[in-house]
């Protein structure tokens, strides 16, 4: 395939440059206003260095709050009116689910790493079988990459693979497993890796996560405006949280579905064909993938070099750059992720993402990217940067606050004037900001509601007018008492990756089980203390002052407990008796979300052992089907390239696993033998020839004894 | 029940020795989820032919009966005894494409080396 014909300037991009350079005034227009008056506001006898802080970063912190503004009044326009001439899904419009041209294969990539097995199967069969519904199977190939370093989640992504390919398939095979023997670049390595291997075999391809469900309409839908759309190189759809039940999981949920869509219109308003890609839930156009999508190593050494984490935006960018529009298609139905149950889960991803985010420092002067896309780098790093630079505007305000109940006024600086300066307090001006900020920042959030009540009439989905109106409000409440503590985080995150302290790969939580006291205090001890004494010194200088940062100091005080509540199953479920933060999917649960549930309900697969499922390694020694699966998937070629040094080592492994018993191994070692075949089968021999009836229950070969 | 227990105690003299290896090759050919007859078959052959009563001589003498039927076999794919996962490979190449970061970092050097094959031709011109 051609790459677009870049002379022909497009339609859609002349109205995109149009909007943005309004966009440009509607920001900087009122930030240099609400500046100035900050500026005036201040006390003329401050130290100039704070003043000047102070307004550096209240001003860019003022612009950014008024992009996501006008972000959102964007959507409500498009979502009101519901006029948008430049809507990607057009062409689909009364359009059947077929896919006439068979070459328009594609390829659904999910990558995974030491996920929960079940969930990931039970999301494959769904997606594999409402595909099935559509009609349009065959032009579809289910991939899921595994990166997974965990040797039984390993065993158990093989047999989870194998029954789902006996069960559903048969002899036709649409569902495959790769597992990787190294994690070289996460998961862009990933995808890369399924792009080298196989990317010629197809012409689109979905990347999905590991918690992603999509229905078959949607990807066929997708594949229909690729096939109409060749200019097009990437379509991201506006993937909906769902099936989560710990408060802050609800009520992220509840501003995905109410806020989500505004946002996701607002953005395709200004972007048009500029937009992003999110790394998942999106359909991607393989050729140009790989001729101009590969991601090369930051030079250097740090956090901010190395692979590329936050692979996404940079993806997007070089395929603008090569010519290829990326759409977000805010109007596809059907596309469904999970979102983080806990605050510290939610913490925890930010942590990887802020560094992945900050790296793009080194990227945003890239030659040949687009402005937008410049801009959503300096979007995606302020994300986190915006922290920060709250926490600084915090601490220069309390130490002006206190230095000025501290030091004496000086009215009459002799060099300076000759007449006395006396401070002008202008209320009426700090009103007038206060309210503007308030309106930038709450707004929105008010009128989100405003498109499900006028316009779709579906707030009966979301528990009637009264509580859909209620639930905005409790969740503007919620976020108020949850952005001092993510304010903390996000800016130690800054600070850590800055000072060049790196962060592993961890795997996302994915279910309910929520945060105990005893993590909670481990995670927020630091904030409560820093809240604590913040407060006390602030109270005990200008007690009049503390009362204007009493809701960040509350907040923090209160982190611990704060983190424990919100990660609550029970206190979600409460709230949803309530009728509050109510989603359309917990009114009435959608085919597909059914499915899945019924599918995370399968019983597993007859076994007489008492192992459980999630004891992969066990199973690959001790249960004969298991072992046969993974030494037949793994083949002989692991043994035959192994050193003699190797193999030594591997048969005093099997020495030590028979006499020690399987707790006696380290992931590593258990990895080892996992990747031989000889020795897999040696050792699966000498534990069901073991005399010791000891050694054997270690295994789970022992036999109950009547007491 | 207790006549049972003793036509079965009679019949088999070494009952509490063979009770570990019956036990163990019992739970073996369950695992293998072989048709419910055919298991019991099988776990009668190898303690038959088990030269003691051990639990390890009983297994060896089932592992050479899985042998000799041919029961040992791993799930295999078309291609042969590797069950393969995914389809045959399509090699194509992705590299990636040069990135300028600094461009007016490369300008400048650009320049300066354009100005310094000028200067250079200049003097040798000379």
């Amino acid at each position: 395939m051609k790459a677009p014909d870049n002379t022909a300037i497009p339609s859609w991009r002349r109205a995109g440059n149009r909007r943005r350079i309004s966009l440009l005034f509607l920001v900087l227009l009122p930030t240099i206003t609400s500046s100035y008056t900050m500026a005036r506001l201040l006390p003329d006898r401050a130290s100039i260095v704070l003043d000047a802080l102070l307004v550096t970063v209240f001003g860019i912190l003022f612009a950014w709050i008024s992009v996501g503004f006008w972000a959102f009044m964007g959507g409500l326009f498009v979502l009101l009116t519901k006029r948008d001439r430049f809507r990607v899904s057009k062409s689909c419009d009364g359009r059947d689910f077929s896919i006439p041209d068979a070459e328009a294969r594609t390829a659904i990539l999910i990558p995974i790493y030491n996920e929960e097995v079940n969930r990931v199967f039970a999301g494959v069969r769904t997606v594999y079988r409402s595909l099935k519904q559509t009609g349009s199977l065959d032009r579809f190939d289910i991939f899921l990459l595994s990166d997974s370093t965990s040797p039984d989640v390993w065993v158990e992504e093989e047999e989870a693979w194998h029954d789902f390919r006996r069960e559903e398939e048969g002899t036709e095979a649409h569902v495959f497993y790769r597992k990787r023997d190294n994690n070289i670049k996460r998961k862009s390595g990933n995808v890369a890796d399924f792009c080298r291997r196989w990317g010629k075999n197809y012409r689109y391809m979905i990347v999905f996560d590991a918690d992603s469900v999509m229905t078959g309409e949607s990807m066929v839908r997708l594949v229909q405006i690729m096939e109409d759309r060749p200019d097009i190189g990437i379509i991201q759809t506006l993937p909906l949280a769902v099936n989560r039940e710990t408060l802050i999981a609800r009520v992220q949920q509840f501003a995905n579905h109410v806020q989500g869509p505004l946002l996701a219109a607002g953005l395709h308003f200004w972007q048009l064909g500029d937009a992003q890609y999110c790394g998942h839930n999106a359909i991607l156009r393989v050729e140009p993938f790989m001729k101009h999508c590969q991601l090369p190593r930051l030079p250097g050494k740090g956090t901010l070099s190395g692979d590329i984490l936050s692979h996404d935006f940079v993806e997007s960018a070089l395929m603008c750059r090569a010519g290829y529009g990326i759409w977000l298609a805010y109007d596809i139905e059907g596309s469904y992720e999970e979102t983080p149950p806990t605050l510290l889960d939610e913490l925890k991803r930010d942590r990887r993402w802020c560094q992945g985010n900050l790296q793009h420092m080194r990227l945003i002067f890239t030659r040949g990217f687009f402005p937008a896309h410049r801009a959503l780098f300096l979007n995606g790093i302020l994300t986190y940067g915006s922290a920060l630079l709250w926490l600084t505007f915090l601490i220069v305000n309390s130490a002006q606050a206190v230095s000025e109940a501290l030091f004496e006024p000086i009215y009459m600086p002799i060099l300076r004037k000759i007449l006395p300066i006396l401070p002008v307090w202008r209320p009426h001006w700090a009103l007038s900001l206060l309210g503007s900020t308030t309106l930038l920042l709450f707004l929105p959030k008010l009128l989100s509601a405003l498109p499900i009540l006028v316009k779709d009439f579906r707030a009966r989905m979301y528990g009637g007018p009264i509580c859909l109106y209620l639930s905005v409000l409790l969740e503007v409440v919620l976020s108020m008492i949850l952005t001092p503590i993510r304010m903390i985080f996000h800016s130690l995150f800054i600070i850590s990756t800055l000072l060049g302290k790196s962060i592993g790969w961890g795997t996302q939580s994915r279910d309910d089980r929520g945060t105990t006291w005893k993590e909670a205090f481990a995670a927020h001890w630091w904030g409560t203390l820093l809240g604590a004494a913040w407060g006390g010194i602030v109270y005990w200088i200008i007690p009049s002052f503390f009362w204007w940062i009493s809701p960040m100091i509350i907040s923090l005080g209160l982190s611990i407990p704060i983190s424990v509540v919100t990660g609550r199953a029970s206190v979600g479920r409460f709230f949803r008796k309530l009728g509050l933060f109510l989603i359309p999917s917990e009114v009435r649960l959608p085919p597909i979300l059914q499915d899945l549930e019924d599918n995370l309900e399968r019983p597993p697969r007859y076994s007489p052992f008492g192992h459980s499922r999630k004891q992969g390694f066990l199973r690959a020694v001790v249960a004969p089907r298991t072992h046969s699966l993974h030494v037949a998937m793994l083949g002989r070629r692991t043994h035959e390239k192994a050193s003699s040094k190797r193999r030594e080592a591997r048969k005093q492994l099997v020495e030590k696993a028979l006499l020690l018993g399987p707790d006696a191994l380290s992931a590593k070692e258990k990895n080892a033998l996992l990747r031989d075949t000889e020795r897999l089968r040696e050792l699966h021999r000498g534990v069901w020839t073991l005399e010791d009836e000891e050694k054997a229950a270690l295994w789970g070969l022992a036999m109950t004894r009547e007491r | 029940m207790q006549n049972f227990e003793k036509t079965f105690s009679d019949s088999l003299p070494d009952a509490e020795e063979w009770r570990a290896a019956r036990d163990r090759v019992l739970l073996y050919v369950r695992a293998l989820d072989a048709p419910p007859l055919k298991d019991l078959e099988l776990a009668l052959e190898s303690l038959g032919a088990a030269p003691s009563a051990s639990p390890c001589d009983a297994m060896e003498a089932l592992f050479g009966i899985l042998e000799a039927h041919g029961l040992d076999q791993h799930p295999s794919g078309n291609s042969g005894d590797r069950l393969t996962s995914f389809p045959p490979i399509n090699r194509g190449v992705m590299v990636a494409e040069p990135m300028d970061r600094v461009p007016w970092k490369t300008a400048l050097v650009r320049s300066l080396r354009r100005r310094g094959r000028e200067l250079l031709a200049g003097e040798r011109a000379r």
